[in-house]
């Protein structure tokens, strides 16, 4: 009888819960990071369009554009590296 | 917020309060030959916005200044009493625009503070992308 082929269907399921995202950690986190990231934004566009009809001082508007652009250059530098790694660990030999 | 962005909004708010003050001296400036006109003077007071703990400027009351108006001798003034003379403004221009040029030194600083935050964050950013 065979048991070489069973053996590793037990070890796959065995270990396939290790590798499952939990939902507790790293993704709960970077989801917090997202959602400060999408209301730096929110809040350029709102202060752009306040200063478009007059309403917003333009130090604001600055400001708030300077926020937004620091924001967008951190998180494409960010998602550039996890690419980047994620690229590496594709590239791995299996 | 990172620290970056504490230093961009603190110069921001020094922006502001320049401006502001140069619209209190424009106002005293246009006003120098208003009869009984007093000149303002501006403070700066430092505000805590409590959640980062950054200190942010802001400007404070708006004072009149109470010396003495200057009295212009015109009998054929409108407002002019007895004696031939009514009471201008006290705006001394000298004054006004030193202080107007202090105000865009200020001005000048507190934009280089804020260039130079951008530049040290994304030098930082730089880092990263080799």
């Amino acid at each position: 009888m065979d048991v070489t082929a069973l053996s590793a269907g037990q070890k796959y399921a065995a270990s396939r819960p290790a590798t499952e995202p939990t939902a507790a950690t790293g993704g709960s986190l970077f989801g917090h990071v997202m959602n400060d990231f999408a209301s730096t934004l929110a809040a350029g566009e709102t202060t752009a369009k306040a200063a478009m009809v007059g309403d917003a001082d333009p130090h604001a508007l600055v400001q708030a554009l300077a926020q937004t652009e620091l924001a967008v250059e951190t998180a494409v530098t960010v998602r550039n590296k996890v690419v980047e790694a994620y690229q590496e660990i594709l590239r791995m030999p299996v | 917020m990172s620290e970056f962005s504490k230093a961009l909004s603190v110069s921001a708010s020094g922006l502001q309060a320049q401006s502001t003050r140069l619209r209190h001296l424009s106002e005293n400036i246009s006003n120098a030959d208003t009869p009984g006109y007093r000149r303002k003077t501006v403070s700066f007071d430092a505000a805590m916005i409590g959640a980062h703990g950054v200190s942010e400027v802001k400007t404070g009351r708006v004072r009149l200044d109470r010396t003495e108006l200057e009295r212009i001798y015109d009998p054929s003034h409108p407002l002019s009493d007895q004696t031939g003379h009514y009471e201008g403004s006290n705006v001394n221009l000298l004054l006004e625009l030193a202080d107007a040029r202090e105000a865009q030194r200020s001005y000048d600083a507190n934009l280089k503070m804020f260039e130079q935050a951008r530049a040290m964050s994304s030098s930082l950013m730089q880092l990263l992308r080799r």
